[in-house]
């Protein structure tokens, strides 16, 4: 049962490495404690990549934990990620979710900030205080690392450098989903709000996939090898042969479940790294899920689709009919995934623990070696969230 | 609208009217008999159409996709979904002919959703339709094109249903 201590809120956490207190999708007090240990914390957060804003100019609104942010392609080719404030008195500066701009003004006293983030004028400022330098308000600017074009943002001075942080199992498949070289083209989003707890968006596993999803026995798909790989700090990756057969009855289009870049050893690609965002390569189909909590119910998810600039103009059609159809919050094998972050939040009202099954072979010991449809993979990252919000785990 | 006649603007409406109702009773063979055999149905969001980008949320771009939309709804996720019944309204803004019988509409539609579970409503979204009709002999209409462009980037909740 959930009970307030000195230092925030605390739960019991159970003994059972594979039980998880429902109360922690439903307790609003842990809130402002997740956005200090973990959206705030020592983690790297992707919020946009090159694709996305391509040219000089060119700027992404986005929010870490509640902060808004922006990157912007600068004129010098770097891309910056800045806190969307002025530095006068506050006031937002970007209010689209993307756009261009030749520089940044701010609408209420007129304080004009170039792409890098400097102060470039700022009217009557021989008034301002005697001590007054435009060098001391540039635009607050996160700490920014870049990945096969994606970029990354902490608050933290002491976590990890990117790549050490999510680690080779997570990083070499990721440079895959991101088209090997990061040379993508952005072909377009699909937005939508989940009503659940953030933390019950991020708690699928591998275990449902071919329980769940009815399209996958529909169109007999057979799962092949795969592997599912954690890190002790939470970071998930899956790899999965998928096997189509060459007639489907159920669809009269069978097309869109071609491959035509992708080798089917290699169909399925789903990486999720800690806290929340998600990374996949169904077939052809390029994918990262920007997920934004809106406080401690509700969040956002921005599904980005790419191509690569070397697809011919077929491939680039083929990708585009299949991340239309299959994925995303109105996608074929894909939506039935929403409707559970719902059902899995109405469900956890109730007093309890979730309990985890498939692929638990001692309940307690975290388990690092998971088999393809195991559902303990999960795990890793439960305990990395237990430890981070500092939840005392009850004596056996 | 010179060129167009009362009987256009019945027929028009007419096939509106058949594909709001067909969705509002999710007779989904219903709304599939609105459109010709080139038919196709396009959801998109407006952000997507306004930057060029070409990704749907649900893209049927020929005859056997709406076929297989139909499927999907009755078939494929018939029993994971949280169903909700929906009200559309509809609002015609203009009629071009731009071929023998062949005419471009642009409706503006609001979509109420009442989820099963909770029986409350609210808006699931609103944008404008952009058509092309095909009107037969018999004054009949047909979609060859319906394309939902929707204002509300951001979607409520996941859509199982064509809107």
């Amino acid at each position: 049962m959930p009970s307030k201590g000195n230092k925030g809120p605390a739960l019991d956490w159970p003994a059972k490495y594979n039980e998880i207190p429902k109360a922690v999708f439903e307790m609003e007090e842990l809130w402002p404690e997740e956005l200090e240990k973990i959206f705030y914390g020592d983690e790297w957060h992707p919020i946009v990549h090159r694709a996305e804003i391509p040219n000089p100019g060119d700027y992404k609104a986005a929010e870490l934990g509640e902060m808004p942010i922006f990157a912007v392609h600068g004129e010098d080719g770097q891309i910056r990620v800045f806190q969307n404030t002025c530095t006068h008195r506050g006031t937002s500066l970007i209010t689209e979710s993307s756009g261009n701009k030749k520089e940044i003004e701010c609408p209420y006293h007129r304080w004009l900030f170039n792409l890098e983030g400097d102060l470039v004028g700022c009217p009557n400022s021989r008034e301002f205080t005697p001590g007054f330098d435009a060098k001391d308000f540039s635009l607050p600017a996160l700490r920014v690392e870049e990945f096969c074009g994606l970029y990354w943002v902490t608050m933290s001075d002491t976590v990890a450098p990117l790549k050490e942080y999510l680690g080779e199992s997570f990083y070499e498949p990721l440079s895959r989903i991101l088209g090997g070289d990061g040379r993508l083209k952005l072909i377009g989003y699909q937005k939508v709000t989940y009503d659940c707890n953030w933390k019950a968006y991020c708690d699928n596993d591998g275990y449902h996939a071919p329980l769940l999803h009815k399209a996958f026995a529909l169109l007999n798909w057979q799962g092949g090898k795969g592997t599912q790989v954690v890190t002790p700090n939470g970071h998930l990756s899956f790899e999965s042969e998928l096997k189509i057969p060459t007639d489907i009855d159920a669809l009269k289009d069978g097309s869109i479940l071609d491959f035509k870049g992708t080798s089917t050893s290699t169909g399925s690609l789903v990486l999720m790294s800690f806290p929340l965002t998600v990374f996949s390569k169904h077939m052809d189909m390029l994918n990262v899920r920007y997920a934004f909590p809106k406080g401690p119910k509700g969040l956002e998810v921005h599904y980005a689709y790419f191509a690569h600039e070397d697809d011919d103009d077929e491939m680039v059609k083929h990708r585009i009919r299949q991340s239309s159809n299959l994925l995303g919050p109105c996608g074929l094998i894909s939506m039935e995934d929403a409707s559970i972050f719902s059902r899995i939040d109405k469900g956890n009202k109730t007093p309890g623990n979730a309990i985890f099954q498939k692929g638990v072979k001692d309940e307690f010991a975290l388990p690092l070696t998971v088999g393809q449809n195991d559902e303990s993979g999960n795990l890793p990252r439960w305990e990395h969230y237990r430890k981070l919000m500092g939840f005392e785990r009850t004596k056996s | 609208m010179s060129d167009i006649t009362a009987s256009i603007i019945h027929s028009v409406e007419a096939i509106n009217r058949d594909y709001i109702c067909a969705l509002d009773k999710l007779d989904m063979s219903a709304w599939l008999a609105c459109f010709s055999k080139q038919g196709t149905y396009t959801f998109i969001s407006e952000e997507n159409e306004r930057r060029g980008f070409p990704i749907a949320f649900m893209l049927d771009d020929c005859y056997e996709r709406l076929q297989d939309r139909v499927v999907q709804v009755d078939e494929i996720q018939a029993d994971s979904t949280e169903h909700y019944n929906m009200r559309h309204f509809t609002q015609l803004t203009s009629i071009e002919k731009v071929g023998t019988n062949r005419y471009q509409t642009n409706f503006n539609y609001s979509v109420y959703y009442t989820q099963k579970d909770t029986n409350t409503s609210k808006i699931l979204c609103v944008g404008r339709y952009e058509d092309i009709i095909v009107i037969d002999e018999q004054g009949k209409g047909y979609f060859e094109q319906r394309k939902a462009v929707t204002d509300t980037n951001v979607l409520p909740r996941y859509i199982a249903y064509p809107v």
